[in-house]
């Protein structure tokens, strides 16, 4: 009972919190054009943050550079439960064009913290986003700490 | 005021209420655009594994070429596999891809051929900058403007020509605007060596006259274009375009003829290091010195080293009119004279 209502409530306040672990700003510019009157982000109860703190999830953008390897775990500690991190665009997943050799990129994020979804694409559409995050948003952060029961 | 009328405005009609009420995004805003450029999708039947996407792609995950495993009937298909998690949507993959159909597809930018001259046919036409002399007749009497002055150079402007040939007619320089045939020119290289070998066999089978001709004396022949006519055609079935090239080489064509008579050799071996391509070589066995045509070069060093007169050289030069003769003269070459003399 408890569960049903509390999923329904984080069904409609999705609080996402976008992260940066050193990408070339490209994915970001597409989560910025959700939240535009085109996109209109809000309309479907996700909010931005730019606050771990007050996140269910966190959108990671950009090939984990060599300075984000402790801050990403550091950030993902710092997000309440239930919880979970959505890689938006290649850089997360593959390392992308950045992941040439010689290169001083830590890519993939998974390495570092659980990745629940990943959107391909650079940079994914924002539509590409919307859809992943809703789709995976919901019964990921409900079926997170569950597992016992 | 007038900005607040715009709001009152605005409020009230419909539209807005409706929207207020039930703000939700159109569905189009979702989907894809027609031309949006999506990752690639593999053809995998048409794939030679040549690896150009695989060289052309930025992102060093995106492509692998992969191969299956045999199977009893059949060698495995070897093909690109792509992953989206490394690849970025560019389109290179696609764009390099030589097979056709292309093996990969992405977007449209790699549908778009180069423009291409449309009429069909066999010349193109171009100006030789050396022998030029801008009198510009061909760009007054070219009836699109194709000719055009590019860095104070003429030149043929190919997508607007249309092979009408007249810049050639007007033209007051021999040889300034040609007509070249552009698309065999492999079969045109074979053609000249059908052309010239059959010559150069020809007064070489007339060995009587050779050696017997003075030293200012003049042989005349008319060699028969018919008899390679045939090969000639085999190589370049159009009639038109082998005849010219035939022309204007034979036209243009001196060869140096070497004649060997081998009853006059003394076996000094003297040629044998002359010769720079070592074509010449001593047959120990059957005690001759024997000459490899195929590697000589006609240098004449031979000739101006033997003292026993075994090796006559000559020059020969065509001329070829009425597509039919080819007139021949040969004379000897006056290069030993003064040593004779002495």
């Amino acid at each position: 009972m408890l569960n049903a209502i509390k999923d329904a409530v984080r069904k409609s306040s999705i609080h996402v919190c976008i992260v940066n672990c050193g990408g070339c700003n490209g994915c970001d510019v597409e989560c910025v054009a959700l939240l535009s009157p085109r996109y209109d982000l809000e309309q479907y109860g996700i909010y931005v943050h730019n606050n771990p703190r007050e996140a269910d999830v966190l959108l990671l953008t950009g090939a984990v550079t060599e300075q984000w390897v402790d801050n990403l775990k550091r950030i993902y500690d710092k997000a309440p439960e239930p919880k979970i991190a959505v890689a938006v665009g290649n850089c997360p997943q593959s390392g992308d064009v950045f992941n040439q050799e010689g290169g001083h990129v830590h890519a993939p994020a998974s390495d570092f913290i659980p990745v629940a979804a990943a959107i391909p694409g650079c940079p994914p559409r924002p539509s590409e986003i919307l859809e992943a995050i809703l789709a995976v948003g919901p019964q990921a952060i409900a079926d997170r700490g569950r597992e016992q029961e | 005021m007038s900005s607040l009328m715009w709001y009152i405005y605005d409020f009230a009609r419909k539209a807005w209420t409706d929207a207020f009420a039930n703000a939700k995004t159109e569905h189009e805003i979702v989907e894809k655009p027609e031309r949006f450029r999506d990752f690639p999708k593999v053809n995998k039947e048409y794939c030679i594994g040549c690896g150009a996407c695989t060289v052309s792609c930025p992102s060093p995950n995106a492509i692998k070429i992969v191969r299956e495993k045999d199977s009893e009937e059949s060698e495995g298909m070897t093909y690109p596999v792509i992953n989206p998690g490394a690849c970025i949507r560019c389109g290179f993959c696609a764009e390099v891809c030589p097979t056709d159909p292309k093996t990969l597809e992405c977007g449209l930018n790699h549908l778009i051929l180069p423009e291409f001259n449309i009429i069909p046919s066999k010349r193109q036409y171009i100006v030789d900058d050396y022998l030029c002399i801008k009198c510009k007749k061909c760009m007054k009497k070219c009836p699109v403007d194709a000719i055009e002055l590019v860095n104070d150079k003429l030149h043929v402007n190919q997508l607007k020509c249309i092979s009408c040939g007249e810049c050639l007619e007007v033209c007051p320089v021999n040889g300034a605007m040609k007509g070249v045939f552009v698309e065999n020119l492999q079969d045109q290289k074979d053609l000249i060596l059908l052309t010239v070998n059959y010559l150069e066999e020809y007064i070489n089978s007339k060995e009587d006259d050779l050696r017997s001709l003075e030293q200012d004396g003049l042989l005349q022949y008319d060699v028969p274009l018919s008899e390679i006519w045939d090969e000639a055609l085999k190589i370049i079935p159009d009639e038109e375009i082998s005849l010219e090239i035939i022309t204007n080489a034979v036209n243009r064509l001196k060869i140096r003829i070497i004649d060997w008579d081998e009853s006059k050799c003394e076996k000094c071996q003297l040629c044998v290091p002359e010769c720079p391509t070592g074509c010449i070589t001593f047959d120990e066995d059957k005690d001759t010195i024997v000459r490899d045509k195929d590697k000589c070069l006609r240098c004449s060093i031979c000739y101006q080293t033997c003292p026993f007169s075994v090796i006559k050289y000559f020059i020969a030069k065509f001329s070829l009119e009425d597509g039919k003769m080819i007139h021949t003269t040969v004379k000897s070459s006056n290069l030993n004279e003064n040593i004779v003399m002495e």
